[in-house]
């Protein structure tokens, strides 16, 4: 769409046969997970070198498609069989909204200090899209669970406060997966936080809750937008 | 991985089935060697500094991120179903922009855009002309001659 308008451009792409049939002007085929582009986080050199194949695509002029792959697997793609998950509570699967409460609550507590390391360990923080401190998550999780639909200020519809919500209690904990050591793949990441945290549980039950919600936008972020279909429960 | 094989179904049925538009030409511009070439990023993760409103469901509006600290931005995409960990951990694997200035600094390329800009992935594209024909402006006003696309 951009060539068309007379700018020349190079597409990355994750899904060869996508770029099969959009039949960009260039693409460069890169066998990275989807959300990875560059391939590999915290590694320079391996970022150079996809940018390099994809901008050296710009000078080429045997088009109008030209399609290349990139031959390398990011060394991240596989386990850390060293790694282990932070430290949590023991615990007692919650039964009702105020358990759900304070078990979040507790294992928040126990996370946060991994998670500032994280924050420090990578100068940033990429939780914020909710607009609420992480103190607060549990109370507006216990109000979803006891099937209400609570207004939030930060966002215009208590939807798109689950919504984003979730997005930041995924971004805490998996910053705090990734504060110490050698990084995990991201496999393991998910791994521990669907089957092994009160957060991903927590995740589980608020889908379950909002399908029965009369609010048909939080019906809608609860059934498509919280849990990947590879985890939900069987 | 993003190999077909190695996407977890039912995401990778999904990610086949998906509608691709065909178009019916195919342009292709040409431009001056890549040392002399600003170069712009185009990502569909629907980035957005922190404290600005995440893109809402469904958006097909286009968003320009003037080069600042990469740090300051958030992924406000809509889909679940790709990995985030990585952007976590650095943000130049979704947005390459600290290499692109290093590869400036030395002189691989011409120079970096002052402003990059961001879509929603997921939207149909055929929705997309409008942003298509602000991005291409913007891009011909900052006298841009190449384009990374990055996707999620």
């Amino acid at each position: 769409m951009l060539e068309t308008r007379g700018v020349p451009s190079v597409a990355i792409g994750a899904v060869r046969v996508q770029m099969e049939k959009t039949q960009p002007p260039r693409g460069l085929f890169v066998p990275f997970q989807l959300g990875r582009p560059l391939g590999e986080p915290e590694d320079a050199a391996f970022q150079r070198r996809v940018l390099r194949q994809a901008l050296a695509l710009l000078e080429r002029t045997d088009g109008p498609v030209i399609l290349e792959d990139f031959p390398d697997d990011p060394p991240g793609w596989l386990d850390t069989p060293a790694w282990t998950p932070p430290a949590m509570p023991a615990r007692a699967a919650p039964d009702s909204p105020g358990a759900w409460r304070t078990a979040f609550a507790a294992e928040l507590a126990a996370l946060r200090p991994a998670w500032v390391r994280a924050g420090r360990r990578f100068g940033r923080t990429t939780v914020g899209l909710s607009g609420l401190p992480d103190d607060a998550w549990p109370d507006l999780a216990a109000h979803f669970l006891a099937g209400e639909s609570p207004t939030v200020h930060a966002h215009d519809t208590a939807a798109l406060a689950l919504r984003f919500m979730c997005d930041d209690v995924k971004a805490f904990y998996g910053e705090a997966a990734q504060a110490d050591g050698a990084a995990p793949a991201s496999r393991q990441i998910d791994a521990w936080f669907w089957r092994q945290t009160v957060a991903g549980q927590l995740l589980i039950a608020l889908r379950a809750a909002a399908a029965a919600s009369d609010n048909n936008a939080v019906r809608t972020v609860g059934g498509r937008f919280l849990v990947p279909a590879p985890w939900l429960p069987a | 991985m993003a190999r077909l094989e190695d996407i977890p179904q039912p995401t990778r049925d999904a990610v086949v089935a998906v509608p691709c538009p065909s178009f019916d030409t195919h342009p292709f511009v040409s431009g001056p060697p890549l040392r002399q070439r600003r170069v712009a990023i185009v990502t569909s993760a629907a980035l957005i500094r922190r404290g600005d409103s995440p893109f809402p469901f469904g958006s097909a509006e286009a968003r320009p991120i003037p080069a600042g600290p990469v740090g300051d931005l958030l992924i406000s995409h809509v889909s679940i179903n790709f990995d985030r960990s990585g952007f976590q951990r650095d943000a130049n694997v979704v947005f390459p922009l600290d290499r692109l200035r290093e590869m400036a600094a030395d002189g691989e390329i011409g120079g970096v855009a002052d402003t990059h800009h961001t879509v929603m992935g997921s939207t149909d594209p055929v929705g997309m002309q409008v942003a298509a024909d602000q991005i291409a402006g913007q891009l011909r006003q900052e006298r841009i001659d190449a384009v990374l696309l990055t996707p999620v």
